[in-house]
Parts: structure tokens; C-alpha cells; sequence
């Protein structure tokens, strides 16, 4: 096939980027609800989870869109 | 007996499987780790070794059947999973990959093999195990590659961002390539394991305690439910092949990501 090495790179794309939303989530999520904790707040969990996806997604783009 | 399937437990009514299923006893209790799981990981171990040593002893440019299917499933793990994903330099990943295939596959498939039925990598560990393998193969290969200092800058920032971002995308891209990606790794095949064992479980054993009931009405549903087992355990072939290619995938991919030059 002419189009496998295409196929390839989408499937590694796929992959990583589900690694990167879990992370991002994971991460500035879990920081905001420690924050929440200490603070002993309540919206910053949501905040952080916000930051985290819209992080995830900015570097989905600057690693897989740019090109 | 209770070793080797840990079912029925006592009461009236039906006891719907749960995580207890999965705790089976030791075989003697004289060796306390010796368990059913532990047991098929040994002889998957056997079976893989013996089959394709008999089926390479005697290669010939005419392959029998054995060596056919032998070099099928060779030539699918070297030719579909590492040289297409790695590239030039995926022969020297060929074993490590194919020996996870053929152990991970072997291991799923005791799932629905008849008297054995118990999929090892539903107990957490066995996936942690070889996630750990995987990540430590392919943060080795990486710092082989590229230095330890490279490596982790190559990993921590991304080129072309303006500097007070990386304080948002650094810890990120550090979560990914050392948490979430041998977890996701393991855990994916140890959900879809342990969901099918279950799932498998349920229907077998409700179709059995439908049989055994004493309403005639119940006693008429039971076939369906026996027969909804079956093509379940169909469905589960396809899903344990499916894990053990992409658990084998999602290395090979790593791999290839650690060897890449550009980011």
C-alpha cells in the first residue's frame, strides 16, 4: 500500500494524544485539587482540569498540527 | 478443586461473580505462591517455547504446516509491528517484540482454552510486570540514543514555545512519558482481561443457575443465556488478540518514539 507509512504516523498521533489528554487532565487537575485542599477552596479543581485539557490540547497541536 | 475454580459460593440465591473469582487459593498449601495464574504463565511459557522451536528445528525452503504457521506469526510481529513502526533499525527490537506478543496472546487466549479458562493478565501484576519491561526498554533505548541530558530535555520541552509556557506543558509531557504511559499501557490490558473474564462469567453462571431452578420458566431462559455465553467467548477471541497486538503496538511505538530524531 502507498498510503502505509501515513496510517502509521496517524495511529502513533492517536495514541500519543490520548496519552497527552489523560496526562494533562491527570496532572493540573490533581494540582488544583491539592490546591482546593490546602486552600480549602472549591472551583480550583476545575480550574486546573481546564488548564490541564487546554494544555494537553495546545501540545497535541505544536507536535502533531504544525506540520 | 476450589484452586482451580473458585465458584459456587454457599448460600441461597444467585451469587453474581465478583473479584472473589479472580482469588484463587493456593494449589498446596504448603507453597503459598503457586496459584492457578501462576501455574498458566508457566506453561504458557512451555507451549510458546516448544512450538516454535519444533516449528524452526527442521526449516526447510518447503515449509510443513507447523513451520508455516510458526513464520506467520514471526513475520507478522517483525514485518507489521517493528519494521513498520520502528524502521531501519527494528531488528534489534524483533525479540524482545515477539516474545511479549506470542507470551501476551498465549496468555489471553487461556482465557477461553476449556479447563484452563483463567486469563492470567487479569490479576494487575502480570501487566505491570511487562509494562515495566516495556518502559524500561524503551527509556533505555532512548538514553543509549541520545545521552541522559538530551533524552530528557527532548522530552521535557518542546522546541518553539515561548519560555513561560513550559511551566504549563513541561510537567504534562513528564506525567506522559513516566506515568501515564506504562499505566496505560498495563492497565488497558488488565481491564479488558479481567471485563472479559467477568462478563464470560456472568452469563455461564447465570445460564447455570437458571438450569437448576426450580421455576420451568427459568429453566426455558437458561439456553439463552448459555447461548449469549458462547458467542461472548467468541467476541472475548477477538478482544484477547486485539490486547496482545496492541500492548506489542503501543511498544514498538514507544520505541520508535525514543529512537526518532525530530520531535
Amino acid at each position: 500500500m502507498t498510503n502505509e507509512p501515513a496510517n502509521r504516523r496517524d495511529e502513533n498521533a492517536l495514541w500519543s494524544i490520548f496519552g497527552y489528554l489523560i496526562s494533562g487532565l491527570l496532572f493540573w487537575g490533581g494540582a488544583g485539587w491539592a490546591a482546593d485542599h490546602f486552600l480549602e477552596t472549591t472551583y480550583l479543581t476545575l480550574v486546573g482540569l481546564l488548564v490541564g485539557a487546554g494544555g494537553a490540547l495546545y501540545l497535541i497541536w505544536l507536535r502533531f498540527g504544525r506540520e | 478443586m476450589r484452586a482451580f475454580v473458585n465458584l459456587y459460593a454457599a448460600g441461597d440465591g444467585f451469587v453474581p461473580p465478583s473479584t472473589n473469582d479472580f482469588n484463587l487459593p493456593p494449589l498446596t498449601e504448603s507453597i503459598p505462591w503457586l496459584t492457578k495464574p501462576v501455574l498458566l504463565v508457566f506453561l504458557s511459557v512451555i507451549l510458546v517455547s516448544v512450538f516454535f522451536i519444533l516449528s524452526a528445528r527442521k526449516a526447510a525452503v518447503v515449509p510443513s504446516k507447523l513451520q508455516f504457521a510458526g513464520e506467520s506469526i514471526y513475520a507478522f510481529v517483525r514485518n507489521d509491528l517493528a519494521r513498520d513502526v520502528i524502521g531501519h533499525e527494528f531488528m534489534r527490537f524483533v525479540p524482545y517484540l515477539f516474545t511479549l506478543f506470542t507470551f501476551v496472546l498465549t496468555n489471553n487466549i487461556f482465557g477461553i482454552v476449556p479447563f484452563l479458562q483463567f486469563p492470567a493478565m487479569s490479576h494487575v501484576a502480570f501487566p505491570y510486570v511487562l509494562a515495566l519491561f516495556s518502559f524500561g526498554v524503551f527509556h533505555y533505548v532512548g538514553i543509549r540514543k541520545k545521552g541522559l541530558g538530551s533524552y530528557l530535555k527532548e522530552i521535557a520541552f518542546m522546541p518553539g514555545v515561548p519560555k513561560p509556557v513550559y511551566i504549563l506543558l513541561t510537567p504534562i509531557e513528564i506525567a506522559t512519558f513516566f506515568l501515564v504511559r506504562p499505566l496505560t499501557l498495563s492497565l488497558r490490558l488488565f481491564a479488558n482481561m479481567f471485563a472479559g473474564h467477568l462478563l464470560l462469567l456472568v452469563f455461564i453462571m447465570g445460564g447455570d443457575y437458571m438450569l437448576h431452578d426450580s421455576h420451568l420458566i427459568m429453566k426455558l431462559f437458561s439456553p439463552f443465556s448459555f447461548a449469549f455465553g458462547i458467542a461472548l467467548t467468541f467476541f472475548e477471541f477477538m478482544v484477547q488478540c486485539l490486547q496482545a497486538y496492541i500492548f506489542t503496538l503501543l511498544t514498538a511505538l514507544y520505541i520508535a518514539g525514543a529512537l526518532a530524531d525530530e520531535h
